[in-house]
């Protein structure tokens, strides 16, 4: 069930959804790589392994289809810029809210500021998100 | 947070690619990405999503979550260019259901190349078709050739490559 409906009210927010990495994570096989390997990632000037972006974009993927359901899966559109690295044993809480509603077709757009803020505080995903909410729910 | 010294100059793959070596406008071709039982589930695994839309109910079609279509338009890339960095921007539409046992066309091109705060950034496009033609997705990315700044010289030796197994 779908959190978000015809009538929701810009400025609703989401309900978080967070996670605490280990390098684990991200391993595949064992391949060496800047998400796994201190070395391979020092060969490219990070301080450490960093995670793989889309898989700590999911966390706002999973908020965004719990609150649009089907409405997301067909319709969904996102604008993410991955602000700073996230480093493999981060902490990360995903978080979003309503901004604007609009018309489009026989649904609503419900569009939506989203981010995702480390252990620090920091924001290292940000960007827009909007899906679908039919308007004869 | 770089170390400043050197850019990687080539991996255990072959020569990186350099950003004057990559041509805006230049397609990236056209792949087949075949959607199964395997794929989606290793991917809500990743996602750690076990939501009952992508596990449904014996006899109901199985759907993928959107996130799916992150890796083929990156294998375009990684057919194209030696390229490893890091990935910025993430545009994306999802327009219609990837099923199970669907077969998608995916295809892409270079869009756009720009250098900011000393770094060299590459855009480019995919779209994905279903068997009759239907778009289901359309994206664009963004991907930094080096974490380090453009100032540094290319000539380190890399372990991990931008050519990737094309597999999740």
């Amino acid at each position: 069930m779908a959190i978000m409906h015809k009538d929701i009210a810009v400025g609703y927010e989401f309900p978080t959804i967070a996670k605490k990495y280990r390098l684990e994570d991200f391993k595949r096989a064992d391949e060496k790589t800047i998400h796994t390997d201190y070395e391979a990632a020092a060969r490219e000037g990070l301080p450490a392994p960093v995670a793989i972006g889309p898989q700590i974009a999911a966390l706002l993927f999973r908020q965004l289809r719990l609150c649009f359901g089907h409405g997301w899966i067909v319709g969904g559109k996102w604008n993410l810029t991955f602000r700073r690295p996230v480093f493999v044993t981060d902490f990360c809480v995903a978080r979003g809210v309503v901004t604007k509603t609009e018309t489009e077709g026989s649904n609503l757009r419900i569009h939506c500021d989203v981010w995702i803020e480390n252990q620090d505080g920091k924001h290292v995903i940000a960007g827009t998100a909007s899906g679908l909410v039919p308007l004869a729910s | 947070m770089s170390n400043g010294k050197a850019r990687v100059m080539e991996d255990a793959k072959g020569r990186r690619a350099t950003y004057e070596e990559i041509t805006v406008g230049q397609s990236l071709g056209e792949m087949d990405w075949a959607i199964t039982d395997d794929l989606i589930d290793l991917q809500c695994q990743l996602d750690q999503d076990f939501d009952p839309l992508f596990f449904p109910s014996a006899g109901q079609p199985r759907i993928a979550p959107p996130q799916i279509t992150y890796r083929p338009p990156r294998w375009l890339i990684s057919r194209a260019y030696n390229v490893r960095g890091l990935f910025v921007g993430w545009e994306m539409e999802s327009l219609g259901e990837i099923r199970v046992g669907m077969t998608l066309k995916v295809s892409g091109a270079i869009v756009d190349k720009y250098i900011r705060k000393e770094r060299e950034y590459i855009v480019y496009e995919a779209v994905g078709r279903d068997e009759q033609g239907n778009v289901l997705f359309r994206t664009r990315r963004t991907h930094v050739l080096d974490f380090v700044e453009r100032t540094a010289p290319r000539s380190g030796a890399g372990i991990d490559s931008g050519i990737k197994p094309e597999k999740i």
